[in-house]
């Protein structure tokens, strides 16, 4: 394949598709910003250990609950994907309607947990911990939430009837790539940020 | 559609096919796993043990969604490095963050906002 060919059918010199390299790459810097967020968290909780204490706050039978949904989503999106490469268009239409239901009850258990805290007087001032808590959780939350109208601009346009399985499967493809990312993003905080409280 | 094609379409449905059973494996040892690390936390082990449990199974899962649901192990080693960099400058912020605040003497007394 020359050059030209390869540039022509989406793909880069090392024979991957452009709009799934360029996904990487801003999975790959998202792990930096999330990485910077989960760390200053953590940094903080180091250096003011005794500033609150949030076992009394936390319900991690609730935070287990939504990790459980989340990575169930997960599970749906690859058979999403899945489907599209098989080019089964009714049972992708089916799993992304799964993966919406299952993120907007994630949302909901969030939205649930932040009226809690704040409710119990944790806000966004609530010092140090506040502060770098609800920032971390609320940006994975944006995240979220930008996965889910994702997905049902997707849901709508496969109804238009415009979308074709051969040439729209690297769309579903990078759209399940985001979620996934936003899945192992709350692997990483439902461990370091709620379980470990409660050990420690 | 050619004998080529055909031949390829059905590597493809063959390839997913095959897939399917590993996400559903994949999808009940996550959920088991999740479990696991809810019992543990209320364990009377000691800290240090449960603290590397935890931290084992959390990169267990991370992996286990990276490398089968986002299809890395069947991917471009390209795709892996371009991840793979972004994980390595962010678990180095936070070694160095660690280093350079994680001290006790370089800890302020007072907290921020009170």
């Amino acid at each position: 394949m020359s050059q030209t060919d390869s540039h022509d059918d989406g793909h880069h010199g090392l024979m991957v598709k452009n709009k799934k390299l360029l996904m990487w790459l801003f999975l790959g810097s998202d792990c930096m910003f999330f990485g910077t967020l989960i760390s200053t968290h953590l940094i903080y909780r180091k250096l003011y250990p005794e500033e609150f204490n949030p076992t009394q706050l936390f319900s991690l039978e609730l935070t287990s609950f939504s990790t459980f949904i989340l990575l169930m989503s997960s599970f749906l999106m690859a058979l999403s994907v899945s489907a599209m490469h098989k080019g089964e268009m009714k049972s992708f239409r089916r799993n992304v309607i799964g993966v919406i239901f299952f993120g907007l009850i994630f949302l909901g258990c969030q939205v649930y947990e932040f009226a809690h805290f704040i409710h119990e007087g944790l806000t966004l001032d609530t010092g140090t911990f506040g502060s770098t808590f609800y920032l971390m959780t609320g940006t994975h939350g944006v995240h979220v939430a930008v996965g889910v109208f994702w997905l049902i601009s997707m849901l709508f346009y496969s109804q238009s009837g415009k979308m074709e399985a051969h040439k729209n499967a690297i769309d579903v493809e990078i759209a399940g790539l985001y979620w996934h990312f936003v899945d192992i993003v709350w692997i990483v905080i439902f461990t370091v940020v709620y379980l470990i409280e409660f050990i420690v | 559609m050619s004998d080529s094609e055909h031949m390829s379409q059905e590597a493809v449905l063959k390839a997913e096919n095959d897939r399917y059973y590993a996400f559903v494996n994949l999808a009940l040892i996550l959920a088991a796993v999740t479990g696991i690390e809810l019992v543990l936390v209320y364990l009377p082990f000691p800290t240090t043990i449960i603290f590397t449990v935890l931290i084992s199974l959390s990169l267990f899962k991370f992996i286990g969604v990276v490398a089968w649901f986002m299809h890395l192990i069947y991917d471009k080693l390209i795709l892996t490095m371009a991840f793979g960099t972004g994980m390595v400058i962010a678990f180095g912020t936070y070694t160095a963050l660690l280093f350079l605040l994680g001290g006790d003497m370089v800890a302020p007394q007072e907290i921020p906002g009170r």
